[in-house]
């Protein structure tokens, strides 16, 4: 449109027909506000292209351009504000405006910004200028007309269904950026708000673009075509990337290598860049949303593992102080227990030895914890008999039955069957013990052992206690474990939820990520086989399709080949060699047989993934319940007139359960339970 | 648009020459794999190492140690098996070339995994890989093997057949020998010993190749020493002898 190659007048038009699209989703009556968020893209549309030839539309088509600009303003006012906390990566304001925008709200006072200051853009390149000769004299060309799709109606007003349909506009819609503010203003670059916009999507762009070009994506990030210094704008949108709730557009694993490559493409401006946003948000974290804790953790142990774990640990060194439950002192611990995973127990304590106070935060460097080792100097009890006995039998290669028959004939009778759940899970799980493949090869040719034992909750929540104390030195290996159970099917993944959701482990929830770990490898794994059933049945429908057309083929030739005829004796008769006709009569069968085989098998995985998703809600019910009754045991109530007591500003009129054992566990912390785990640990 | 500059159709630069079939058969493989080879690994990169890190691309089905074929203890490289096909492919997108053990280790999508393929292909039982390279690498053994072997031969030379001095045993806790860590050393001797003459002709000719001056002292404790404060065994894979095959059970998660 600059030096007149497209026509203004057909720019103004596309914006016209997007922002009456827009208007009209909104309307309750003509459109479905539901579908906000198509809307807001289409605005977002216009108002993207701004910096890029607002200059040029003004310079050419000011009235017009004036016209679209207040059609957006009333677009803006019309439409709903969106604040949903849920995903704010902090949970309080921090001092920020009480009325802080949106996205959409955001972006529209940027560009009144920009057209109140003469439209002039730094950071959009202008390569045109050296042609503008050329171009003002060449042939002007129309934008051709954009066409919105209709809306869709909802005849209904059910809540739910309004709901499905803002999440299915979300999820086609969703906003690109939430805008992360890590540097305080001093530090981060100043610049113009609408060349910030700009540099974002730039970014954004190659993130998205270059994905799986590992060199290129470095080099155009770090070469954007903009005269000023962005390595903090920078930082904070990739980390913004990384901590988008409810997920980032790819994997949290890609930033953490977009943020190595840009620290070995700018060694002398991004690493620091870098340290100074982890110091920042460590600040900040116990306002921070849990789940983007957890990326955080995964992402710092992670670049730490590509950076021979250096780190000025010292600067930390005094979370050991705080009480067990602090979310600073918890992150450390996580932090040095990803490290380990990553590495090995003397490395990582090798690394934090400027700050030996840590050391107390590290997790036990022992392995397993098996209750019937043999041991000479101790004695030998009959778990220690038994145990002993199952190894040989393990050894002996005796089959799974002879075994079960063994356990069920002499074991259970003499010691019950808690006792047999005890020491015939300790003890395969110490056979498979040397390695995450000698586990589940235990568990794969032992493991109905102990689904015989444990066919319903009661005995699999025991067998879960056994797991936890066997590696209740190795947060790793009771994840794993747990998880394979569960995916040997020895485990259903109700049973997990309640075991994490029992008092034992719900004091872990504040001091360790043990617990949830398991949460959420039990939650994906059940969505995963969801999604696994429903890319078969797509597969196998496809297969269908093929495998129908063959056998139509085959007895399309068959036909054929029958009605070749002629005239014998009066009477038509077929005249094909009957070897063929046997040949292509075998074909047709079989094609035949083929549909019908991958027909039931795509009906048997329908109904796999009926009981799936049905197995998937149940899941979500219990979670939900049990999220709710362990907090309303420890909440204080709704107060007699409807009032919901306000926690966060310390409320004088809160009162907390009266047998309320956080508070009192609490209190201790403070003074001895930092130093509880100091101890154990004098000794490594 | 990254399809601009990377061919989506060339997924690795690598042959595996065993493979039983044509180029585009093995691209085909390639193109619908769920297993990633993983090499370059340290010797004392564990499974739990492994499982951390590419975990972080999806969930692992299964993970097969590279083994040394006369040890069979870790050689430096294994196979990852994931359920599907993104999660390998973020895994090479996003995991090769970055640190595993502190060191840089390549991702590449593998054609498929059989048993026999866990077994490293070098005449000494390690990686082809280490039988040929003249760099030392405490992580991978020390020096290739063929290097060591010629090393060994010329200090065969000078000490006049006066016993043969055997390597000083790695250092690790003598209580893990008998966590089947198996007579490894005792092996090793027995090899030298059966081919030192032959290492005693071939080492004449090499000396003309080596400048003693510029060699590092090698004592005998400069061979194939883990680094000391791991004090680690390797893990003994000789019971887990079906670690190829895939039983029907586990094809699903």
């Amino acid at each position: 449109m600059c030096s007149k190659v497209i026509s203004p007048n057909s720019i103004i038009e596309t914006y016209e027909t997007l922002l009456s699209s827009a208007a009209t989703i909104l309307d309750e009556d003509a459109g479905n506000p539901s579908w906000q968020p198509r809307a807001d893209f289409y605005v977002y549309c216009i108002l993207a292209s701004l910096p890029w030839g607002g200059s040029e539309l003004f310079e050419q088509a000011p009235d017009e351009l004036e016209r679209v600009l207040v059609g957006i303003q009333s677009y803006i006012s019309i439409r709903r504000h969106f604040d949903d906390i849920a995903f704010s990566v902090f949970e309080t304001d921090e001092g920020n405006s009480p009325n802080k925008k949106d996205f959409m709200e955001d972006l529209w006072e940027r560009m009144q910004l920009l057209s109140r200051n003469g439209w002039k853009v730094k950071s959009v390149p202008k390569p045109h200028l050296s042609f503008e000769a050329q171009l003002v004299v060449g042939k002007s060309h129309r934008f051709h007309p954009v066409s919105c799709p209709p809306p869709t109606f909802t005849m209904s007003s059910s809540e739910i269904l309004k709901g499905q349909e803002k999440h299915e506009a979300n999820l086609k819609y969703p906003q690109r950026l939430r805008r992360l503010h890590i540097f305080p203003t001093n530090k981060a670059e100043n610049m113009q708000p609408v060349d910030r916009f700009v540099v974002e999507e730039y970014i954004l762009d190659v993130l998205l673009f270059f994905n799986g070009c590992r060199k290129e994506c470095a080099f155009y990030l770090v070469s954007l075509p903009v005269s000023f210094r962005y390595e903090y704008l920078m930082a904070e949108t990739i980390f913004s990337q990384l901590l988008l709730l409810p997920n980032p557009p790819f994997r949290p694993i890609y930033y953490t290598l977009v943020i190595i490559d840009l620290c070995k493409a700018l060694p002398a401006a991004f690493p620091s860049v870098v340290v100074a946003a982890v110091h920042a948000l460590f600040d900040r974290i116990s306002n921070m949303d849990t789940e983007c804790r957890t990326r955080l953790i995964l992402w710092f142990s992670h670049h730490l593992s590509n950076f021979q774990f250096i780190w000025p640990w010292q600067e930390w060194a005094n979370v050991k102080g705080l009480p067990k439950w602090a979310p600073q002192r918890v992150f450390v611990q996580e932090v040095l227990e990803r490290e380990i995973r990553l590495s090995y127990f003397e490395k990582i304590k090798q690394s934090i030895e400027d700050a030996a106070e840590l050391e107390g935060l590290l997790p036990p460097k022992a392995g397993p914890n098996f209750r019937y080792h043999t041991d000479e100097s101790k004695e030998s009890t009959e778990g220690h008999r038994i145990s002993k006995e199952l190894v040989s039998m393990v050894r002996g290669r005796k089959t799974t039955r002879d075994i079960i028959l063994w356990v069920e004939e002499q074991i259970v009778p003499a010691n019950g069957t808690k006792f047999a759940v005890d020491v015939v899970s300790q003890t395969l799980l110490d056979i498979g013990s040397k390695s995450f493949t000698h586990l589940i090869t235990v568990l794969e040719r032992y493991g109905q052992i102990i689904s015989k034992l444990c066919p319903d909750e009661e005995m699999q929540l025991l067998l879960m206690d056994e797991v936890s104390a066997y590696w209740k030195n190795s947060t790793q290996m009771t994840a794993i474990a747990i998880d394979r159970m569960m995916g040997y099917r020895l485990i259903s993944n109700l049973a997990i939820v309640k075991w994490v959701f029992s008092p034992a482990n719900v004091d872990q929830f504040h001091v360790s990520d043990r617990p949830w770990e398991i949460l959420r490898n039990t939650v994906s794994k059940t969505y995963n086989r969801i999604s696994d059933l429903r890319k078969e049945i797509q597969t196998l429908r496809k297969s269908i399709q093929v495998a129908k057309e063959a056998s139509a083929k085959a007895i399309k030739e068959l036909e054929e080949a029958k009605s070749i005829l002629e005239i014998v004796e009066g009477q038509p008769v077929s005249s094909e060699r009957p070897g063929r006709l046997r040949r292509l009569q075998g074909f047709a069968d079989k094609a035949k047989e083929e549909e019908v085989t991958i027909e039931e098998s795509l009906e048997a995985k329908q109904a796999l993934l009926a009981r799936g998703l049905e197995e998937g809600k149940e899941l979500l019910r219990l979670l939900f319940k049990s999220f709710v009754d362990v907090l309303t045991e420890r909440l204080p109530p709704v107060s007699a007139d409807g009032d919901v007591p306000n926690l966060r500003a310390g409320d004088p009129n809160v009162t907390f359960p009266a047998s309320d054992p956080e508070a009192a566990t609490m209190e201790i912390d403070d003074e001895n339970g930092a130093d509880n785990n100091s101890d154990a640990h004098a000794g490594t | 648009m990254a399809s601009l500059f990377k061919d989506p159709s060339k997924l690795s630069v690598y042959r595996d020459r065993r493979f039983p079939g044509t180029q585009e058969e093995f691209e085909a493989a390639l193109l619908a794999s769920l297993t990633v080879y993983v090499g370059n690994m340290s010797f004392y990169t564990t499974e739990e190492q492994a499982y951390e890190l590419f975990s972080r691309a999806g969930e692992i089905k299964k993970i097969i140690m590279g083994l040394d074929k006369n040890t069979k203890t870790p050689c430096g490289f294994c196979f990852v098996l994931y359920y599907s096909r993104e999660d390998a492919e973020d895994a090479v997108k996003y995991i090769s070339g970055t640190m595993l053990d502190d060191r840089p280790i390549r991702v590449d999508f593998d054609w498929g995994f059989e048993e026999g393929r866990q077994w490293g292909r070098g005449r000494s039982g390690g990686q082809v890989r280490d039988e040929y390279r003249t760099d030392y690498d405490p992580g991978r053994g020390g020096y290739g093997k063929m290097v060591q072997k010629e090393l060994e031969a010329q200090r065969e030379l000078v000490d006049y057949g006066v016993g043969f001095q055997t390597n000083a045993p790695p250092q690790f806790d003598r209580a893990d020998r008998k966590r089947g860590y198996g007579d490894r050393n005792d092996r090793g001797d027995y090899q030298r010993r059966r081919s030192a003459p032959d290492m005693a002709r071939r080492a004449t000719d090499s000396d003309s190749k080596r400048d003693a001056n510029q060699e590092p002292v090698l004592t005998s404790s400069t061979f194939s020493f883990p680094p000391l404060h791991r004090h680690k065994t390797f893990i003994e894979y000789s019971m887990v002898s079906c670690t190829g095959k895939e039983s029907q059970v586990s094809r699903e998660r």
